[in-house]
């Protein structure tokens, strides 16, 4: 691995970037440690691609600096992409090339073996027969994993990954889901823009949000989930007890016997407390972050100021 | 210069280059061919007067002698269409052409500096450009050598019509890239080569019609690449210098600008 455990993969300090007068990106500051799948989530035009496209060198900041692999990224942009993965967001390819042409003439400008090429067309069903028809005949499905194929074969230390499921099944999503779970499993670092709210669930060790080319948030995944919030429906046999004897429970709403609510914090705790022979049915629906993240989506009037705080969990 | 990505720009343009090359060739052999057949008529309809002899020339070039024979069949529309598929279609699309299709940002994933990038296209254009120049004079002198006419031509300058014809091209080809790397879309970047190109013409064609406007054709890169002269002694290295520094302007401009452009997402 480049850099020290302590040192982040990638670094941002007050990243701004402004096409004319017009922002995209304002104070963007994060870090991404070694080792971990960090999601970077916001709605279309937030600045997710402004971001990745910086890192890049595609784009030159307007204010503020960024470090890749503890390289600068203006300085050191052409170092920084030897060492990267990159997959961009909707990948167009060379369509008169076969898909076998097009990672053979990726893989040798990268500059490295493709060392991780047969494992990955294989756990993506990728079969020889497939790799030998042009691009021009794939679906969108099949140029998305050659996408994929193309930014993790030569194995680098750093994945860039702009909206990787896009167009893949929900089998070859689970497959790719493995495929970073192997990854941080041998400690390579895994940045990925995404909307999918469940795949940043299922896969990510920390998300940051990002709106209008703000930083709203850093949060542990597994902190959020902690912190998620559930629909709860209980039916009693004769009268609901009242609301205030059901502890966690908010946004109670009564109707007769049954009453629905919001409940926050832990099941357990909450089961033992309702739990009562006059207790005849129970839903809680399944958490997902939905809800937490689209807090931060809404409100598009409430985004701070260049200079605001910024919730940050670190 | 990355070396896999000259040869792959080459291959990319194989089959158009292999057509390009035959016509070049086909257009090379015509020449002398129509030089012997029709140079005595075409003397004695210009000494008749019928037709004034600026109609008989298309720019520097005519039928009346064999180096301005290949003038003409240099300076001729075909041929400037021939070289100007890569000189000018090609170049002004290369970049822009991979800008609009979202292949550049594929190819600049990777460790390539967005010079070397533009190096190893500019160098593989330049190289077909070459290739194709070449066959045509090659296809002349050939020609002019089994026809038993070679005589009138100075053999051993025909490198410096190479060179010469060379930097002329080099110049629309590197104007081209220019244009190519300043575009996110390639329409604008050809229309502007495509201007660059026929103002040129313009200036080249308007002076060699009109003697009054003969000056004009000092301001057309087109006049500064005269086989003809050449090969009848008149080497003019201020030729050289306009066209060459014509080719190196915007190759200093290109390696300028493109690394400082910022490459947004493609629409």
């Amino acid at each position: 691995m480049e850099g020290t455990p302590q040192a982040p993969v990638i670094s941002t300090q007050a990243l701004t970037k402004r096409y004319g007068s017009v922002p995209a990106l304002t104070d963007l500051s994060i870090d991404v440690a070694a080792g971990e799948i960090f999601g970077f989530l916001g709605p279309n035009g937030a600045g997710k691609s402004t971001t990745i496209r910086t890192l890049l060198g595609f784009l030159h900041p307007t204010s503020g600096s960024a470090s890749v692999l503890g390289r600068d990224v203006e300085a050191d942009s052409v170092e920084i992409r030897r060492l990267t993965g990159y997959l961009p967001g909707g990948i167009a390819l060379y369509d008169s090339l076969t898909g076998e042409q097009a990672l053979d003439y990726l893989g040798d400008l990268q500059g490295r073996e493709p060392h991780r090429r047969a494992e990955l067309c294989d756990r993506l069903e990728l079969p020889t027969a497939v790799l030998k028809r042009r691009v021009r005949d794939y679906s969108r499905g099949m140029r998305q994993k050659i996408g994929v194929v193309q930014a993790l074969q030569h194995d680098p230390e750093l994945a860039i990954l702009d909206e990787p499921t896009e167009g893949l099944d929900p089998l070859m999503q689970q497959a790719f889901y493995r495929i970073l779970d192997d990854l941080r499993a041998e400690g390579r670092t895994v940045f990925f823009s995404s909307h999918v709210l469940s795949e940043v669930e299922r896969l990510c060790d920390r998300v940051a949000i990002i709106r209008a080319g703000h930083l709203m948030a850093v949060h542990d995944v597994s902190e959020l989930l902690a912190r998620r919030r559930r629909r709860v429906m209980i039916r009693w046999r004769g009268g609901a007890p009242e609301p205030d004897s059901l502890p966690g429970l908010e946004d109670v709403q009564v109707h007769g016997s049954r009453v629905h609510g919001t409940l926050t914090g832990e099941v357990a705790e909450f089961v033992r407390a309702i739990a009562s022979p006059s207790l005849e049915d129970l839903t809680i629906e399944p958490a997902s972050l939905e809800e937490a993240f689209l807090e931060y989506y809404a409100e598009p009037d409430d985004v701070p100021t260049a200079a605001g705080p910024v919730e940050a969990e670190q | 210069m990355n070396g896999r990505l000259f040869r792959q720009t080459l291959r990319w343009q194989r089959a158009r280059l292999l057509i390009v090359l035959l016509a070049a060739i086909g257009w090379g052999v015509l020449i002398p061919v129509v030089y012997t057949a029709f140079s005595d008529v075409m003397r004695d309809l210009a000494n008749s007067g019928a037709i004034p002899s600026e109609l008989l020339n298309v720019g520097s070039g005519s039928l009346f002698t064999l180096p301005g024979a290949i003038t003409l069949g240099l300076q001729h529309p075909l041929a400037i269409a021939m070289i100007g598929i890569f000189a000018v279609g090609t170049s002004s699309t290369a970049i822009a052409g991979e800008r609009a299709r979202g292949t550049l940002e594929v190819l600049l994933a990777r460790p390539i500096s967005r010079n070397t990038l533009y190096t190893s296209i500019l160098v593989a254009l330049l190289l077909a450009v070459l290739l194709v120049l070449s066959a045509i004079v090659g296809a002349m002198v050939g020609t002019s050598i089994g026809l038993g006419v070679a005589e009138e031509l100075d053999l051993g300058r025909l490198p410096l019509v190479v060179l010469n014809g060379f930097g002329l091209w080099a110049a629309f080809t590197t104007f081209g890239l220019a244009a190519s790397v300043s575009f996110d879309r390639p329409g604008p970047a050809i229309g502007l080569t495509l201007a660059w190109l026929l103002i040129h013409y313009f200036l080249e064609i308007l002076g060699s019609l009109w003697t009054d406007a003969a000056w004009t054709q000092d301001y057309s890169l087109l006049h500064h690449f005269d086989p003809g002269a050449i090969l009848a002694g008149d080497v003019r290295p201020l030729d050289f210098v306009i066209v060459f520094a014509a080719a190196i302007i915007p190759i200093v401009y290109a390696l300028f600008v493109f690394p400082r452009r910022d490459l947004a997402a493609p629409a």
